[in-house]
């Protein structure tokens, strides 16, 4: 793994800097790292690597894995991506927001909570998006149980009784 | 003075698409702005895990008209990656043609869009005259003007020519003239400066926090473009600039879009005259093994990141698509404030956001009281008729 070295040693920076909370870390190929990490430690751990030369955050991608929901930080210093992975139990699904870190993230973080109903914890309220305003509340299309089927019988049959 | 806040959106005339800013004024003055989306959502993320990976490729395609390329091919880059796929040379430099013909159509597109903004009718007349070469050459490579579906898992779906090179060229040799004098003219008419210069300004600072992307974070001087900091396809191979400017405005961004568009034609033709021997494509499995990948590039309007999870079947688990708009609609909102409120079309034009053409036209005669509907080749006739008359020839091509 020698070839991979400015891999290879961000990826032992984390893991010194925040034990416990960076865990699976790995070098994939060039230029990719991901980890996986504690939801409580994210905006700490996200500072520390925009100090460290990760200047942005090329976008956040919500997952529903079934048991757990979570999301993926891309982070990037132009040449590395490296993938923060989240994640928080179905049940009471909460994630820290990162806006303090990265005020960029508003429109990625109401995206997490709009489609796939997790609470970002510091998201100031607002207008919804990116789902339309009359789209049902409570209703997140993202998740795997979600189906696009039911969603469109369950229109048809409001625009039936609209139109009696 | 009172402050007023007016909503610019999202159906209004001087935007292309559908989105929302609530502009707060002061007499002319922005003084504060907030943009809201969603009004395009299609819910295409959704939509791809219920499609096959070769189906998906076509829907991604329709993400954007005018980076079609660019989408298809990051998420075939993920796809070819989880794969395992060793693409063939010879594919991966004529996505790379491709890439950059879409380049120079996307922002020969942009130099009318602005120039329509600012006023100057003409330069968008001139622009999109020219920019009909361009896609004439992605016709005739690919089939299609806009949506080209040269992308394909494993490698591209068609060759390239020798007739069909040398047609490329000669194309391309004329817009190379044809750019030298937009440089000139942006560089020297004083219409262009007095519209563009210090409007929409963007210091660096500025966008790096808010993480602009493109010709819109190069023409603040961010020196910041995947094609050079993670090449991919053939771009390590090829000599061209990393073009930025420090104007931190609408004009730098003119500029760069300008100068971009010779590093371009200078891409065409090193890969046109080095490219490589050997099959266009190779076969992949239907089914993708379980794993995740994410994988950037440089579209025309900047960094587009596309992450793929795929779960062992022959549809993935999750497909996320940031398109590089989504970035720079960001560095909008502090661009507008404290400017004008008349400068809003041109400013907000300025990130190029996208828009879809057509190809045909009807035409109400008033005086024989009769509808004549135009097809392709009888408006370029008429358009070629039409400047002949003026002294400008375009028959040779």
């Amino acid at each position: 793994m020698t070839e991979f070295t400015q891999e290879e040693k961000i990826k032992a920076a984390l893991e010194a800097k925040f034990p416990g909370s960076v865990t699976n870390a790995l070098v994939q190929r060039r230029n990719r790292v991901w980890l996986d990490l504690a939801p409580a430690a994210l905006p700490e751990v996200l500072a520390w690597m925009k100090a460290e030369g990760f200047q942005y955050l090329s976008t956040v991608t919500g997952f529903d894995e079934g048991e757990n929901l979570g999301a993926c930080y891309h982070m990037n210093n132009n040449a590395m991506l490296v993938t923060v992975k989240v994640r928080t139990p179905r049940a009471k699904p909460e994630i820290p927001s990162i806006l303090a870190v990265f005020p960029v993230a508003v429109s990625y973080e109401k995206e997490l909570e709009d489609t796939l109903g997790i609470k970002v914890l510091g998201l100031p309220p607002g207008r919804r998006y990116p789902l339309a305003e009359d789209f049902p509340v409570g209703q997140y299309p993202l998740r795997k149980d979600w189906k696009t089927e039911d969603y469109l019988a369950q229109q048809a049959a409001l625009l039936k009784s609209e139109t009696k | 003075m009172a402050k007023i806040t007016i909503p610019f959106g999202p159906q209004h005339p001087a935007l292309k698409e559908p989105e929302n800013f609530m502009l707060v004024l002061e007499g002319e003055q922005i003084s504060g702005s907030t943009i809201n989306l969603g009004y395009n959502h299609r819910g295409m993320e959704k939509a791809a895990e219920s499609r096959t990976y070769i189906q998906n490729l076509y829907l991604i395609e329709r993400v954007c008209g005018i980076c079609s390329h660019s989408h298809t091919t990051t998420y075939i880059t993920n796809v070819e990656e989880l794969a395992k796929a060793e693409v063939p040379q010879r594919a991966l430099a004529i996505r790379t043609l491709i890439a950059e013909l879409e380049r120079v159509h996307s922002h020969l597109l942009w130099l009318g869009v602005a120039g329509y903004e600012m006023g100057f009718e003409t330069l968008f007349m001139y622009t999109w005259r020219d920019r009909e070469q361009v896609l004439d050459c992605l016709e005739l490579l690919s089939g299609n003007r806009v949506h080209y579906s040269i992308n394909t898992i494993g490698g591209v779906r068609r060759d390239v020519s020798a007739e069909q090179k040398a047609e490329v060229l000669k194309r391309i040799k004329f817009l190379e003239g044809r750019t030298q004098y937009y440089i000139k003219l942006a560089l020297e008419e004083p219409t262009i400066a007095a519209r563009t210069a210090d409007v929409g300004r963007l210091p660096p600072e500025v966008a790096l926090e808010r993480g602009a992307v493109g010709p819109t974070a190069r023409a603040s001087g961010i020196a910041r473009d995947v094609r050079k900091d993670e090449p991919y396809l053939l771009y390590d191979k090829l000599d061209f600039k990393l073009i930025t400017h420090n104007t931190n405005d609408v004009f730098g961004r003119l500029v760069v879009r300008a100068l971009e568009l010779v590093e371009s034609y200078k891409m065409i033709n090193q890969v046109i005259n080095n490219l490589p021997e050997g099959p266009i494509s190779v076969k992949v499995p239907m089914k993708i093994a379980p794993g995740e990948a994410v994988n950037h590039y440089e579209a025309p309007r900047g960094e587009d990141i596309h992450y793929l999870k795929s779960n062992g079947t022959d549809k993935p688990e999750r497909l996320k698509v940031r398109a590089p708009t989504m970035a720079n609609l960001q560095s909008v909102s502090y661009m507008l404030e404290g400017g004008w409120l008349a400068d809003v079309p041109l400013v907000i034009a300025a990130i190029d956001p996208c828009m879809s053409c057509t190809d045909r036209a009807a035409v109400w005669d008033q005086k024989k009281g009769k509808m004549a509907v135009y097809g392709w080749e009888e408006l370029r006739k008429l358009g070629i008729e039409h400047y002949k008359h003026r002294g400008i020839d375009f028959s040779k091509l």
